[in-house]
């Protein structure tokens, strides 16, 4: 062993005791929903893996060998994976939070990532599905504006051809190209009437998309009311099985070993 | 569960006699896991004990339920491999009835 400055409670050169805290950091950072008392037992559990492996894995570089016991232990998120998922639905099943407890299922049938990444698919799906409706809504919008825009324009040419005509000397309306040179060659009343047929082929569409719209939020709001009446039932039941694990488990405290004195 | 059965023992103690025994490979942390679901089972118990060499060990042994649970899946185990070697036999036998066929017809 080298001659560096030892870690007090462990005795590990300065260098590997950083390295095993800050695995040891890791891993309690991914056991945030483990009750405190568990997580420090596993902590302290692992601390004294760390320790005997450190111990009896041989070599003459330290750091080497701390590396080598890390990685013979594998990711943090490895480690925690079944104390992870267990504390996440215990935990919803306490507060009442369904997605932690369809999250803890997901972590305990697909591991960690892909846990995580089965929780991120119906949060994303939910929100593509809202995104949808807000995008159908706001074209919807926009064409009526569009329409009520082109009605009141074609209103101002047909009844305050005055005001039209300042609008466009102050070129706050202009049209150019082809539309433009079309307009040239209609008259005022043409115009205006050009102009509110338009804008009522617009609102039509508008007030036409609106109407399938309720279909459509109807069907969002029962997709939701699905998801969340599922969850709720696998909350209540995953909340049944514990509290019913909680009875009749026996309690390894309870226990003395048969074979203390070996 | 069978290394557990004769001899109490602490994670990394039990990580290396699964590995010296060459039957199975794993990484050294998926043992936590597994200890801790026999735990929850009731399978298993667990005990810190102080080490004169370090921290303190938490040593796990067999529950009187875990070892007979042990018991069941070995005797379902050697079942199974009754089933399999006589299932082996057979086709061995069917060579020979048409090794045999073979013989007759040339």
């Amino acid at each position: 062993m080298s001659s560096e400055r030892r870690n007090n409670v462990n005795n590990y050169p300065e260098a590997v005791a950083k390295i095993a805290s800050d695995y040891l950091e890791r891993v309690k950072s991914q056991l945030c929903l483990v009750p405190s008392r568990e997580r420090d037992e596993f902590l302290r559990e692992l601390q004294s893996h760390l320790y005997e492996a450190y111990r009896q894995t041989p070599g003459e570089d330290d750091v080497g060998r701390i590396l080598e016991v890390l990685r013979n232990l594998g990711e943090p998120a490895e480690v925690v994976s079944d104390r992870l998922a267990g504390a996440m639905v215990r935990s919803g099943a306490r507060r009442s939070l369904p997605l932690y407890i369809v999250g803890g299922i997901l972590i305990a049938m697909f591991g960690v990532p892909l846990g995580f990444g089965g929780v991120g698919v119906p949060v994303g799906l939910v929100f593509a599905l809202a995104g949808i409706v807000l995008a159908y809504y706001a074209t919807a919008g926009s064409i009526l504006l569009a329409g009520a825009m082109s009605m009141s324009m074609g209103l101002t040419r047909i009844f305050l051809p005055h005001l039209w005509d300042n609008l466009v000397t102050l070129r706050y309306i202009q049209m150019n190209g082809a539309p433009g040179e079309l307009f040239d060659h209609l008259s005022r009343s043409e115009q205006g009437f050009l102009m509110i047929l338009i804008a009522s082929v617009l609102i039509a569409s508008g007030l036409g998309m609106l109407w399938p719209g309720r279909y459509l939020l109807r069907g969002l709001r029962f997709l939701f009311s699905l998801v969340f009446d599922w969850t709720r039932r696998l909350a209540q039941s995953v909340r049944g099985k514990l509290c019913g694990d909680h009875h009749t488990r026996p309690h390894v405290g309870d226990v003395s070993f048969a074979n203390n004195g070996q | 569960m069978g290394v557990l059965y004769h001899e109490r023992h602490y994670g990394y103690s039990l990580v290396r006699v699964l590995s010296e025994s060459g039957s199975i490979s794993l990484k050294e942390g998926t043992i936590y896991p597994i200890l801790a679901r026999l735990d929850r089972d009731g399978l298993v118990r667990s005990e810190w004990v102080e080490s004169d060499q370090g921290p303190p060990r938490k040593y796990y042994a067999l529950t009187s339920s875990g070892r007979q649970l042990f018991d069941e899946l070995n005797q379902e185990f050697d079942l199974l491999v009754s089933l399999v070697r006589q299932k082996s036999k057979v086709p061995e036998q069917s060579e020979q009835t048409r090794k045999k066929l073979v013989v007759r017809k040339a």
